[in-house]
């Protein structure tokens, strides 16, 4: 059986997880952009300035959902552990910015750093990088419900199984919700496959679905 | 292990080589390469001005690159694909050119670029109705794709899956890769002792992937299987190889896993080889991890048709398991003088391999993806 073992969200008035119930309102003014990162990120996040907005958003969620399921995370240490993400609108933002930067530049001048966050998987391969994920990375998109379809994928490979654990979750440049999937030991997870299964299904934005999560946990 | 196997029933591919797999493995055979200069757009302040295109497509019209290579690919196959195939779209950048052209000209949408807007539009031309996705995992996409399609198929989830793949040379793509200093001044020299980077090239390919009793009942030819896959990450660096290979090693164990299969039954491989220095090398170093001494025949296509990106995995696997049914590994173009660690292995003629041989083939990308399969 899968279950959920951990849940880490963010959006634009705050931060938390679902297990452990954490959940930092931001105060009037406050932008995320503020947030301390040394109090969710185990370690320091290496150049974390340069990466996009999505990027920060998922990396931030991600460290949320390792820590709401106890999964510790190291800077020399590798786990094989996977990640599954969408977003609302893929790389779009961030293919603008390079490519206006490069036009703007008269098509001479392109900017590597501005380039690399042009792939909709970036994201992902930032945050397998900080917290040593080794395991299978995809980003999936298309599906109505992708978060659901996302979830359906994760339970394939960790039944084969390809790998051990499994992130699951969508981000854009404001917001990020992430779970962890892993195999075995359901009486000491937040909830089971079917349950969360049916609350990323139900098309509610990520405010609304940490609010369902939070209910289940009642 | 569940047993139902996942065997390609129909498969085609769109190179710069022309349309069809057949004019690509001619051309491999011939150690011709189809990369040469570009004349799609200004080049003059990258770092190369080769690339492997398609000709005849119209840059910047009204229809994406990505859709006119689609639409004469699959026009020229005369397919018809099941309507409840499931539909796994996998592509980097899909119709990136639409953006260029909004953001050069005003014109359109940039949002019409977005991977969902081309999913939709594939769905309609292959008639694909039993529902679909975008997979994107770098220059891994289509080979996950192909992974994905293949463990649906064996778990049940699916008996019929349409992968297809595409990705078109474009100024965006060709100026970040430049910005990157990753592509050679001339035509790329996979495991060539004096390689210095990829060429960048296009390509669009299909692959109806069934159950192996679906594709008996329908009477399907069956091409092939795909036997087994693994992914994995470097977790190292955004645009460089670990040099110690353990990501592709890790992808590489998974896949003979899945498999059930040894290393001592692999034929061949299909390698990425890039060209890049770093690339080429992590390469052998995780062949020879897995295979040991045994030197076993090693090939890139990509000195012939460039590096097609999201579609370059697909199209790998295609010519792969034609490769398998001739029991011959095409040359690997461009090669000239093999560096020395792939010497016995990597070769610029043709290479025999042995009957009912697995192959390996792999990929691997930005942000450390890596993937691989095992073909039967």
């Amino acid at each position: 059986m899968i279950s959920v073992h951990g849940i880490g969200w963010i959006t634009a008035s705050g931060y938390g997880t679902i297990g452990s119930g954490v959940c930092q309102r931001l105060a009037a003014g406050e932008e995320m952009s503020s947030l301390s990162r040394r109090s969710i990120f185990s370690y320091p996040f290496k150049n974390f300035g340069r990466l996009d907005a999505v990027s920060r958003m998922t990396t931030y969620a991600v460290a949320l959902s390792l820590r709401d399921a106890g999964i510790e995370y190291a800077p020399t240490r590798k786990q094989d552990i996977g990640i599954i993400g969408t977003s609302s609108e893929g790389s779009l933002a961030s293919d603008i910015a390079y490519f206006r930067d490069y036009v703007d530049n008269g098509r001479t001048l392109s900017r590597g750093n501005l380039f690399i966050y042009t792939l909709p998987s970036s994201p992902l391969g930032e945050t397998a990088i900080h917290f040593g994920l080794v395991g299978p990375l995809l980003y999936v998109a298309g599906e109505k419900q992708s978060l659901a379809a996302i979830m359906d994928i994760a339970a394939d490979i960790l039944m084969a199984p390809e790998t051990y654990g499994m992130l699951i979750g969508q981000a854009g440049e404001e917001e990020a919700l992430y779970l962890v999937l892993a195999p075995g030991q359901e009486s000491r997870a937040l909830c089971n496959f079917a349950e969360a299964r049916s609350i990323v299904a139900s098309g509610r934005d990520i405010a609304g679905m940490v609010d369902e999560f939070s209910q289940l946990k009642k | 292990m569940s047993s139902v196997k996942a065997v390609v029933v129909a498969a085609d591919i769109m190179t710069a080589y022309g349309n069809g797999l057949d004019s690509c493995w001619e051309g491999l055979l011939a150690n011709r390469t189809a990369v040469a200069r570009l004349a799609r757009f200004e080049t003059g302040a990258f770092h190369s001005d080769y690339g492997a295109t398609i000709p005849g497509l119209d840059y910047h019209c009204n229809t994406s690159l990505a859709m006119q290579m689609l639409v004469q690919l699959f026009d020229r196959s005369k397919e018809v694909f099941p309507a409840d195939a499931r539909l796994l779209l996998a592509t980097t950048k899909g119709e990136i050119d639409l953006l260029e052209k909004s953001i050069i000209t005003g014109a359109g949408d940039a949002a019409e670029s977005s991977l969902d807007h081309l999913l939709g539009k594939v769905a309609n031309i292959t008639g694909a109705r039993g529902g679909g996705m975008v997979l994107s995992a770098a220059c891994t996409s289509s080979t996950a794709a192909a992974a994905r399609a293949a463990a649906m198929i064996r778990n049940g989830t699916a008996d019929c899956v349409l992968v297809v793949a595409c990705d078109s040379v474009t100024e965006f793509i060709y100026s970040g890769f430049s910005s990157l200093m990753a592509l050679d001044k001339v035509p790329a020299r996979p495991f060539d002792k004096h390689r210095a980077g990829l060429s960048v090239g296009e390509a669009a390919a299909f692959a109806l992937i069934m159950s192996e009793e679906r594709a008996r009942r329908e009477e399907r030819t069956i091409l092939g299987e795909v036997a087994g896959w693994g992914m994995s990450d470097d977790a190292n660096h955004m645009t460089g190889p670990s040099r110690a290979s353990e990501g592709l090693i890790l992808a590489i164990d998974k896949a003979l896993r899945s498999a059930e299969a040894e290393p001592q039954q692999l034929g061949f491989i299909s390698a990425h080889g890039t060209g890049t220095v770093y690339n080429d090398a992590m390469e052998m170093l995780a062949f020879r991890s897995v295979v040991g001494d045994r030197k076993l025949p090693v090939y890139s296509i990509k000195g012939g048709i460039g590096h097609t990106m999201g579609a370059a995995g697909l199209v790998e696997m295609i010519v792969a398991l034609r490769a398998l049914r001739v029991n011959n590994v095409p040359p690997t173009v461009n090669m000239v003088e093999v560096d020395d660690d792939a010497q016995g292995w990597v070769a610029n003629r043709s290479q025999d391999v042995d009957r009912n041989a697995l192959a390996l083939l792999t990929s691997a990308g930005f942000s450390g993806v890596n993937a691989a399969l095992v073909l039967a």
